[in-house]
Formats: C-alpha cells, sequence, structure tokens
C-alpha cells in the first residue's frame, strides 16, 4: 500500500476582511499518496490557490485537520511549519519567484543553504540540477539574463534543491508561451516518473487532463474527482 | 550566510552608503572630539607627575575681566619683586623658585628660571637633541622640540623675544608634554629681556616637611592680597574639571550624532525591508526560518556600522593629524587612544544594530503568501 503524503479531513479556511467572512476553502477532505500526479483545477476565486498553500504548509486551516507526511500542521509554528517546506516540499510558482539579486546557481543552492548546507556544496549540487534541465551555461545569470522558460527551469531546479518528494506547481506555465510551457510539462512528467509527487494548480484543461487525477474545486468545495 | 548579506548591500550601494553614513559621522565625531580630551589629559598628566605633589604653585588671582582675545594671548600680571622677597622668607620654606611666563602670543610659552632649580619644574632630565642647557650666566635659550620647529631655528640661531635677539642654545629631545613647546631662559636673563627685575609670574615653594603645605598655602591667602597658592594636585583636579567639562561635551555631541545616526539607520533599513518583501517572503516559502531573515539582516547592519565605524575611525586619524601637525605645528594635543579606537568601533556597532533590530522584526514577519502572489 502506497503512503498517504496529504491527509485533509473538514478543512475550512475562512477570511475576515473588515468585518466581512469570505470561505475560501469548505469542508475540504482529501487524501494524496506518495507518486501520484494530481492537477488541481477551478475557475479563479475557486479556492486551489488557498488549497494550495494549505497543502503546502504556507499556510494553516480555519478549522479541521491536515495531516502531511504523518504530522498534523494545523496548530504548528511558523519556523516548523518552514521545516516541513524545505525538507519535503518543492514550489514552482506561476512568476517564477526567483531573488533577482542571486544567480540562477545561487537561486537553486538557496534551500539547500537554509537547510544546513555550506556553500560550496550547495553550489555545487545547484549546478549538477541546473547542467540536468539544460542550464549549464546560465548558471551565472542573474534572473533578469534569463528567459521566462529559462528561469521556470531555474525554479524547478531550486525546488528540487533539498531532493523533496512533493513538488507543488502553481500554474507553472501561466507566464510562459506554448513552447516553454511544453517543456516545463514534460520536465513535471519526467520528475513524476522518477517518483515525485506532482501537485499542479491550473485553470488550464489541457494540462490537467495529462495528470493522472483532477480535483476540481468551486466556490472552495471540491465537486468532482 | 554573510555572503547572502553582501550581495544585499552591494546589491543596493546608494541605499548601504545612505545607512552607513550617519554612523560615520557620529564615529567620527565621537573620535576626534574624544582625541583632544584624551591628548590634554595625556599632556597634564605627563607633565605634572614629573612635579612633586607637595610643591605649592603661587601667581597673581586670575581676573578675568583683564582678559581678551583669545586664551593663548593672555598674559598673566607679574607678582612684585616686593613680593617675591617676602615670599622667599616665609618660615616653612626650603626654597621658593620664581619663575617669569611670558606667552608668544600662540601656543608657545617662554619660561624663565633658575636653571640650577629646574628640578622643582620635573625638568632636570631634559635631553638635548642638539646644544645644550645654558647655564644661569648665560645669555640665551633652550628650545622645546615643537617651539624649535615652529620657529624652523636651531642650535646657534637666533630668535626674538620682546624685541630682542636671543640666541638658540639647545633644542630639546622630542616627547617631554608640554616642554616641547617651551622656551627656557635663565631667570636671570628672563628679567633683561623683559625688564622685570626681580618680578615673577608664579613662585614654585617646596617645603621643609608635606605637612607644611596647607599652612604655607593659608599665610600667602591671608597675607598677600591678589595671590593664590596651590598645590600640584589642586592644579591636577582643575584641569580634570577642565577635560570632564569636554568629555561631557564629546558624550552630548556624540548621544545626538547618534541618535541622529539610529534614526537615519532604522528608516533606511525598514525601507529596505518593506522593498525586499518579496525576496524575503520567497526565502520563507523555500524554508527560512524567523531566525535565518533576523541573522541575514542583522549581518547587513554588522557589516555596513562595521565599515562605516572604521572609516569613521579612519577619518579622525587624519583629523588628528590635522590638528597635530598642521595646525599646532607638531605637538600631540590630540591623541586617540586604543581604548577610545576600538571604544567607537563597537559603539557604532552596537547602535547599528540595536536600530536594526525593528526592521528585521518587520522582515521575520513577512508573509510568505502574500510575497509569492501571482504577478
Amino acid at each position: 500500500m502506497k503512503k498517504v503524503l496529504f491527509e485533509l479531513k473538514d478543512v475550512w479556511k475562512i477570511y475576515c476582511m473588515k468585518g466581512t467572512e469570505t470561505q475560501a476553502l469548505r469542508d475540504i477532505s482529501l487524501k494524496i499518496e506518495n507518486g501520484e500526479y494530481v492537477a488541481i483545477v477551478g475557475q479563479s476565486g475557486s479556492g486551489k490557490s488557498t488549497l494550495m498553500h494549505v497543502i503546502g504548509c504556507l499556510d494553516t486551516p480555519t478549522r479541521g485537520s491536515v495531516v502531511v507526511d504523518g504530522k498534523e500542521i494545523s496548530q504548528l509554528e511558523d519556523d516548523d511549519l518552514a521545516k516541513i517546506r524545505r525538507e519535503k516540499i518543492g514550489f514552482v510558482f506561476q512568476a517564477f519567484n526567483l531573488i533577482d539579486s542571486l544567480t540562477a546557481a545561487e537561486n537553486v543552492a538557496m534551500p539547500m543553504r537554509f537547510n544546513g548546507y555550506g556553500k560550496a556544496e550547495s553550489i555545487k549540487r545547484a549546478k549538477e540540477l541546473l547542467k540536468r534541465v539544460g542550464l549549464e551555461k546560465r548558471v551565472d545569470h542573474k534572473p533578469n539574463q534569463l528567459s521566462g522558460g529559462e528561469q521556470q527551469r531555474v525554479a524547478i531546479c531550486r525546488a528540487l534543491a533539498n531532493d523533496p518528494e512533493i513538488i507543488l506547481a502553481d500554474e507553472p506555465t501561466g507566464n510562459l508561451d506554448s513552447r516553454s510551457g511544453s517543456e516545463i510539462i514534460a520536465l513535471m512528467e519526467e520528475l513524476h516518473k522518477s517518483g515525485k509527487t506532482i501537485i499542479m494548480v491550473t485553470h488550464d484543461q489541457n494540462l490537467a487532463k495529462r495528470a493522472k487525477r483532477q480535483i476540481k474545486l468551486k466556490d472552495g468545495q471540491i465537486v468532482n474527482e | 550566510m554573510i555572503d547572502f548579506a553582501l550581495k544585499d548591500l552591494k546589491g543596493h550601494r546608494v541605499r548601504t552608503i545612505l545607512t552607513g553614513l550617519g554612523i560615520l559621522i557620529a564615529i567620527t565625531a565621537i573620535v576626534s572630539l574624544g582625541s583632544i580630551s584624551a591628548g590634554i589629559n595625556e599632556m597634564v598628566t605627563s607633565t605634572t607627575s614629573k612635579v612633586g605633589s607637595d610643591t605649592i604653585f603661587i601667581m597673581k588671582t586670575f581676573d578675568f575681566s583683564e582678559m581678551s582675545g583669545p586664551p593663548t594671548s593672555w598674559q598673566i600680571s607679574d607678582i612684585s619683586q616686593e613680593d617675591v622677597e617676602a615670599i622667599k622668607s616665609l618660615s616653612g620654606i626650603k626654597r621658593a623658585v620664581p619663575v617669569l611666563s611670558k606667552s608668544l602670543g600662540g601656543i608657545m610659552e617662554v619660561d624663565a628660571i633658575d636653571i640650577d632649580n629646574l628640578d622643582i619644574f620635573g625638568a632636570d632630565d631634559l635631553t638635548f637633541k642638539e646644544g645644550s642647557m645654558p647655564g644661569n650666566d648665560d645669555q640665551g635659550a633652550a628650545l622645546g622640540y615643537t617651539a624649535a620647529k615652529i620657529l624652523g631655528v636651531g642650535a646657534g640661531d637666533y630668535i626674538t623675544l620682546n624685541k630682542k635677539e636671543v640666541e638658540v642654545m639647545g633644542i630639546i629631545e622630542e616627547g617631554y608634554g608640554s616642554y616641547d613647546l617651551v622656551i627656557l631662559l635663565p631667570y636671570k636673563y628672563g628679567e633683561e629681556i623683559y625688564d622685570a627685575e626681580g618680578e615673577a609670574t608664579q613662585i614654585m615653594v617646596e617645603p621643609q616637611d608635606v605637612s607644611l603645605v596647607d599652612e604655607i598655602k593659608n599665610t600667602v591667602a591671608d597675607e598677600f592680597e591678589g595671590l593664590d597658592a596651590m598645590t600640584m594636585e589642586d592644579a591636577l583636579s582643575m584641569s580634570k574639571q577642565m577635560t570632564q567639562t569636554l568629555d561631557i561635551m564629546t558624550l552630548g555631541i556624540g548621544f545626538i550624532a547618534s541618535l541622529v545616526a539610529a534614526i537615519g539607520i532604522i528608516i533606511t533599513m525598514y525601507t529596505s525591508v518593506l522593498e525586499r518583501r518579496k525576496q524575503l517572503g520567497i526565502m520563507k516559502a523555500v524554508g527560512a526560518l524567523r531566525r535565518t531573515i533576523m541573522k541575514q539582516i542583522l549581518e547587513e547592519a554588522l557589516l555596513i556600522s562595521l565599515i562605516s565605524s572604521l572609516i569613521g575611525l579612519g577619518i579622525s586619524f587624519v583629523f588628528v593629524d590635522l590638528i597635530n601637525n598642521v595646525l599646532l605645528g607638531g605637538t600631540k594635543i590630540a591623541v586617540i587612544t586604543p581604548l577610545l579606537g576600538i571604544g567607537a568601533v563597537a559603539y557604532g556597532v552596537m547602535i547599528t544594530i540595536i536600530s536594526s533590530l525593528y526592521p528585521a522584526w518587520v522582515a521575520v514577519k513577512t508573509d510568505p503568501i502574500e510575497a509569492i502572489r501571482k504577478g
């Protein structure tokens, strides 16, 4: 039997803004097992990004239970969540979110540095990762010297830096042309084949169809799986 | 991860310079002013320690109404020949040595004294760079190292005192504190140069016994109107008071300068944190702990403060050199002691770190979700 990586039970996320309550997630329950390739789909405002933040330990639920790799996270402090993120989860964002002042290799090395690795060791592994995605000649380039597709590949390398089990991708092709987008998806699929659990948030039906499992959200609720 | 901090500082040069500027100015002010106080202290201590603590000075009571212009041009009026003789014959006195001191309108001073009694000044151990000390019957002068440098003369040359040509017979070696600035004359020759027969600006009195010091001081105060008597200790405590005032001034200016610097640091560091919300949020999203973020901001502060404090210290050294060598022609009136230098740098670092605590706390509180929102 496969290991359950994520288990959400009756999860609610409610935001209070100026006295108005917004229910971003309503009574979500789901399980994701090790090695799955899941697409979370839905219109904008459906709660898919909020769900990804909760799954990705960037946020905690207002109510309900979230268990990540056997650990209940809903009551954890900031630093405990950060430790889970850096060890178990790699993030890929739509806007790449690389740090402008650092080179490609330094961006990739950053999570390793946070995990206690030395500078030389981290940079060495960062360069290996960048080589794997065909960016060996771009290691010393700053993000603004790279194309969108290249930046996203750097971001994927950063996500892989600490060799996490899970890759969480939030609209990873959203800011890319179709060719670069296809390359990124191919890379994701390759990672899935190598055993990573991929959870991808997207509103692109074609992308979602390539996943083995789809979770569709509407108004903060799962409407079908 | 000091390399991250360094990279960030290099990437924002103007911001970094602005943050450090306040500390640079504060440290320069503190060290420069402090160096003058330290220098005066050192000079007073080195001069007075040579004179016995039971030696009594007698001089005219300061009349402030007579003083005009810069303090260096003040001339202390002479004690009359009659009073000099009367003091010499007081009971309980081992010896009374009259000294005729004349300011040259600058930082130099002429002292005419009985050469055989130089030890009462603590000046009997002077060694000479050129020539030698004139004897009591000689008509010549011995110049302190700096005085000779300022006047640009050597042994055998002539200088003008009170419109009279005086031969330079010897130049004293450097490093005798206030003697570096003195022109020494044999007392008799001084009387002649200044037309002041039997007069003195001060009388150095050595009592027969330490226990008689107070009695002699009281007798002078009671019997001689317009004369003051004080011991070396009294003089020392007076000059201590003066340097204390200078110290308080240094502290006051230093405090205000560092307050301004601290506010500057808080503003620039806070703005820098706000500007970097996205970067800090990304760092948190990919697993930076709160203390990692705090450490990075404080490391930046440490680097900025160390560099600016050291530059400030460097500027102070230039300032001290200007004061000592250009303005005063080689007198060590301003001195940067190791304690002052190291203390000021440590203070600069401390102020910066403390001022950066709030911006660092704001950085720690950055919400990663807000920072990584699309776009």
